[in-house]
């Protein structure tokens, strides 16, 4: 008797904790997510009454559609340049500020994390007049070393624009992974760096063999959560920064969903590039970790 | 760290996501297309303001309820919508007039058009508003049958005021021109007089004087590589249209997404009128990456001499403009010597939506602002010609609408009435046009992508 | 014995890099501030890093706050941030708890239910999410994006806090269910506080992501009393495109940022605190 009323309550229990999450989950993220893959397979221009069911064919037309290639290359460069660019300085300030002992080290810290709290609005805007090839600081700056004005057009080379995209994302995006890192640094007990110190092991062999094993696991959560982050949201700087021009040379798959939906009036083809960038995020995620896997054998 | 566990069985579980949550999220999703009222929406609701002496107590019925105006606030500013709409007020106490207006308006009102809950009257301008499409969706008020025999205001027939008619859509009228532009090339005729610089009047003589003011240390030419759409239609498109022997139904053809139209030698020609400039070095190499204010500002800094832009330019950067600076108009710098100009006029037009419900007001709203009283004050509050006749030469209007007004109205110029493009095909043509300037690709390749891009359409 | 660097010249060169990454995040600031204290012209004559003309153009400062009405921004983001990264921890801390603890039948799928759609680009459901929102009478209210923000905190909520929670140990429960303390009792009064560096870490980067999201911001609200200040800003940014005043552009960009990173300075410990937390568990 009692402990069917235990039974009675541990459900009870399990049911009001479970039950509201998950529909207001249903209601306000998959139903939304759902109804967009279901216009995927429609005909359909997103502001009219008329819906064509036309089963695959949307992604069928990607197969032909010059710019999905483009805006795939260039997520995937992206995706790698970030990858690369912030573990590789994360990494260093992260290891810079905890292991070297500099004095400020905790100054740094503060300042490396600003951009992470600074709106991407704001950061297009700036990297913007950065790159304006008139006004713009990086091409005064230039022509101070050279005799006649710089007037590089930072955001309209006919091809390879997209690598310009690069510093900005890295920019605003080391912060974060710097501190995470960092964490996981001072979580290592300063037993195993004193005891490989007593056997007279320099930094970098440190850094190999103590440090990189230990905080593997964090960085290999910190690269999947890059790739994600960038496939599913590098479309907001692109799209402030150069809409994707010119000439769709820095086009990524999410700025050409939003063009396509909402500016194009193909909202089916739109959420059909919507399905692909999901496919594609979990096709690189079991790839990233296989990948990954396998290194952390090697490494340790 | 926890996730490591977890994350090797993600990529299954996303596999997994569309079968177990069948039953929580797809209920019927054709319904949710039709969503009815949001009373909550949008903007400055002003309320019939008091201040209204103007007591109309004359035979139009008394207009109530709800009246909402969608309006874009580009180039022309909002003085002409925030006037108009006060004086509607003025004389229709009893409604209530809702004003959603802004440079984002379009993105942020498009919701509610897909939801069918769009305001009662929208004013057709802006990015990522395309009356042929809004057409295509059905979502604007067949005003065929009313625009036979509408009058304004003053009693006076729209249509014989009208200085350029509505475009037809399968021979139906759905908007109204209300706003008369052209594209054109700008330059400041104040340097030009300074340093001895002819005006341009054709291709050869736009191409000598580039080459003076080359020499002289200035750009020749900028554009809005950003929104390639000003080069297109100030230089391309009327390029097209005098190596067809003026012939304008090309373009025509071109909106209709015909093949054949691109095709056309006239379009390779007009091509390399880019290129020529190109290969002289005379375009502004910053062109590429900037926005329209952006390329304006080189230009009025003496930068760059010439621009190509719409009527607007001046008042849109009146608080910029250095003094001394008079702006030098001319429709069209790609005829040849003795060549007719051709004027390549684009209207920003006001329409019903079908699904308004206030459907009465809207059309005494209609009434109301295409009369003289109204129209006339467009030229004056927003610096650029109204689609009224003789607006455009009227006495307020700065001397470059009334140069544009010369233009317009001398039979000398081929007029090309305002075309709106296929979105997909535009889309082409603007990529296309950037990827030229920047010797990306040949004008044989501009014709190839846009002809597939207009098969596409077409299919 | 103290793990310093031993090579003087390795240092320094650490310490450049360091340095030189530091002004590559202050400068913009600065420059920032420089450039909204300028008018048009002296963006053409002057160098970008030169200092303003005197007298200093403060009028763009207070043109840019008269004319959008960034004080009701601020207060809209603030009670947006703070309602749904409430309502979205207590969501996904009790899903959290009850997947760490109380599996049942289903609960590892509907664990991995969660962690999929964090993969799931959320640009996909916004038309949709409008009807939706729309025929709920949500749209242009705070209560709307508070709803649909906190559902957007909720898989990384779950993601982060089950691990947390199995990471706790069991024995204070189970210590505290001796003292007869019931399922609820036992969540709020003992786990709920322990778990505080967990919550920490997902508010943190919650209310980092919602303080700065626009997207869904400028489709649910078109109202500027209802804007939040990411939204005020790129309307802003639209709105001079038309303008040309880039000036008040940079003293409003200037505004946007100052509370942030007030906030940030302020809380820099806990935001520090709270992302070591999620990521040593």
């Amino acid at each position: 008797m009692k402990l069917g009323t235990n039974a009675w309550q541990r459900n009870l229990f399990i049911a009001t904790f479970i039950i509201p999450t998950f529909l207001f989950f249903c209601v306000f993220t998959v139903y939304p997510v759902l109804q967009a893959m279901y216009y995927s397979l429609y005909d359909w221009s997103g502001s009219s009454d008329n819906k064509t069911f036309i089963g695959l064919d949307n992604f069928k037309e990607m197969l032909h559609d010059p710019i999905i290639w483009i805006g795939m290359g260039n997520d995937y460069f992206l995706v790698a340049g970030k990858i690369i660019g912030i573990m590789i300085l994360a990494t260093f300030f992260a290891v810079a500020l905890t292991r070297f002992k500099f004095r400020l080290a905790n100054f740094f810290r503060s300042i490396f994390f600003i951009p992470n709290v600074i709106s991407v609005v704001v950061i297009g805007v700036l990297w913007n007049f950065i790159y304006n090839p008139q006004i713009g600081f990086l091409n005064s700056f230039l022509s101070l070393f050279t005799k006649d004005k710089v007037d590089i057009t930072w955001l309209g080379f006919t091809s390879h624009t997209i690598w310009m995209l690069l510093p900005p994302a890295i920019w605003a995006g080391i912060g974060f992974y710097m501190i995470l890192l960092i964490a996981a640094i001072q979580g290592i007990p300063e037993s195993y760096y004193e005891a490989s110190s007593l056997e007279g092991a320099g930094q970098w062999h440190q850094f190999r063999h103590i440090t990189l094993p230990l905080i593997w696991e964090q960085m290999k959560v910190s690269i999947l959560n890059i790739m994600m982050t960038t496939l599913n949201g590098s479309f907001v700087i692109v799209m402030i920064m150069t809409n994707g021009g010119p000439d769709n040379t820095t086009q990524v798959m999410g700025s050409y969903l939003y063009q396509m939906a909402f500016t194009q009036y193909h909202f089916g083809y739109g959420a059909a590039i919507g399905v692909l960038i999901l496919v594609l995020s979990m096709i690189t995620t079991v790839i990233l970790q296989r990948l990954m896997r396998q290194e952390t054998i090697e490494i340790s | 760290m926890m996730f490591k566990r977890h994350l090797a069985a993600l990529s299954l579980a996303a596999l997994m996501i569309v079968a177990p949550l069948a039953g929580c999220g797809s209920k019927d999703s054709s319904t949710s297309t039709k969503t009815e009222d949001a009373s909550s929406s949008t903007t400055t609701t002003t309320n019939t303001d008091s201040s209204s002496n103007t007591t109309t107590d004359d035979s139009t019925k008394k207009l109530t309820g709800d009246f909402e105006i969608q309006y874009f606030v580009g180039g022309y500013g909002d003085k002409w919508w925030k006037k108009v709409i006060a004086d509607f007020k003025a004389a229709n106490p009893d409604l209530n007039v809702k004003e959603s207006g802004g440079p984002k308006i379009n993105d942020q009102m498009k919701p509610r058009w897909v939801g069918g809950n769009p305001p009662d009257f929208v004013y057709i301008d802006g990015p990522n508003l395309n009356d042929r499409q809004m057409v295509e969706d059905g979502q604007l008020e067949d005003l065929t049958d009313w625009m036979k025999d509408a009058t304004n205001i003053d009693g006076t027939k729209i249509s014989d005021i009208l200085a350029q008619p509505p475009q037809l859509f399968d021979g139906k009228v759905y908007d109204i021109p209300l706003v008369l532009n052209s594209w054109g090339v700008f330059w400041d005729k104040a340097l030009f007089q300074e340093k001895g610089w002819e005006e341009p009047k054709d291709w050869q003589s736009f191409l000598s004087v580039s080459d003076k003011i080359k020499a002289a240390g200035v750009t020749p030419f900028i554009h809005t590589g950003k929104y390639p759409y000003y080069i297109n239609g100030a230089i391309l498109y009327p390029a097209i249209v005098s190596a067809n022997n003026n012939d304008i139904s090309i373009l025509q053809d071109m909106a209709d997404s015909k093949v054949e139209a691109f095709q056309q030698p006239a379009v390779l020609t007009a091509l390399n009128k880019i290129v020529e400039l190109r290969d002289k070095g005379f375009i502004d190499k910053a062109s590429i990456q900037i926005n329209h204010t952006d390329s304006q500002m080189l230009f009025l800094q003496h930068k760059d001499a010439f621009i190509p832009n719409g009527l607007w330019l001046p008042n849109e950067m009146a608080k910029d403009v250095p003094g001394g600076f008079s702006f030098g108009f001319i429709p069209s710098v790609t005829q040849d010597s003795g060549g007719k100009v051709v004027a390549n006029t684009s209207t920003a037009n006001v329409a019903i939506a079908k699904n308004a419900k206030n459907k009465e007001a809207a059309k005494a709203f209609l009434q109301f602002i295409f009369s003289e009283a109204q129209a006339s004050q467009w030229a004056e509050l927003s610096g650029a010609p109204s689609n009224i006749k003789g607006d455009i030469s009227s006495s307020s209007a700065p001397s470059h609408v009334k140069d544009a007004a010369r233009y317009l109205t001398d039979s000398n110029t081929v007029v090309v009435p305002s075309i709106t493009f296929n979105a997909d095909v535009d889309k082409a043509m603007q990529d296309a046009t950037d990827a030229l300037t920047i010797g990306k690709i040949t004008p044989e390749e501009w014709v190839q992508r846009v002809v597939d891009v207009a098969k596409k359409v077409k299919k | 014995m103290k793990s310093g660097l031993s090579n003087p010249m390795v240092k320094i060169v650490f310490y450049a890099i360091l340095i030189l990454w530091g002004i590559s995040v202050i400068y913009p600031l600065l420059w920032t501030l420089l450039d909204s204290l300028k008018n048009n012209d002296q963006f053409f004559r002057k160098m970008p890093w030169s200092l303003p003309d005197f007298p200093l153009l403060w009028s763009n400062f207070s043109y840019v706050w008269r004319e959008f009405s960034f004080g009701d921004y601020f207060l809209n983001s603030v009670v947006v941030t703070i309602g749904s990264t409430l309502l979205g921890l207590l969501l996904s801390a009790t899903t959290a708890y009850v997947l760490a603890r109380y599996p049942f039948r289903g609960s590892t799928a509907l664990f991995l239910l969660y962690i999929a759609s964090m993969m799931i680009p959320f640009s996909l459901a916004l038309i949709p999410l409008f009807f939706l929102m729309n025929s709920m009478h949500l749209t242009n209210s705070s209560l709307g994006l508070i709803l649909v923000y906190a559902s957007t905190l909720i898989a990384f909520g779950i993601f982060v806090l089950v691990g947390f929670f199995k990471s706790l140990p069991k024995e204070l429960e189970e210590a505290a269910a001796m003292d007869g303390a019931s399922y609820f009792g036992i969540f709020f009064r003992v786990m709920l506080p322990l778990s505080q560096p967990g919550l920490i870490t997902v508010g943190i980067v919650n209310v980092l992501n919602i303080w700065n999201e626009y997207i869904i911001g400028t489709i649910l609200v078109n109202d500027p009393k209802h804007y939040t200040l990411p939204v005020g800003i790129a309307m802003m940014q639209a709105q001079m495109q038309y303008r040309t005043e880039w000036g008040p552009l940079f003293a409003g960009l200037l505004i946007t940022i100052v509370p942030v990173l007030i906030m940030y300075m302020f809380f820099q410990r806990q935001i520090a605190s709270g992302i070591t937390a999620g990521a040593i568990k």
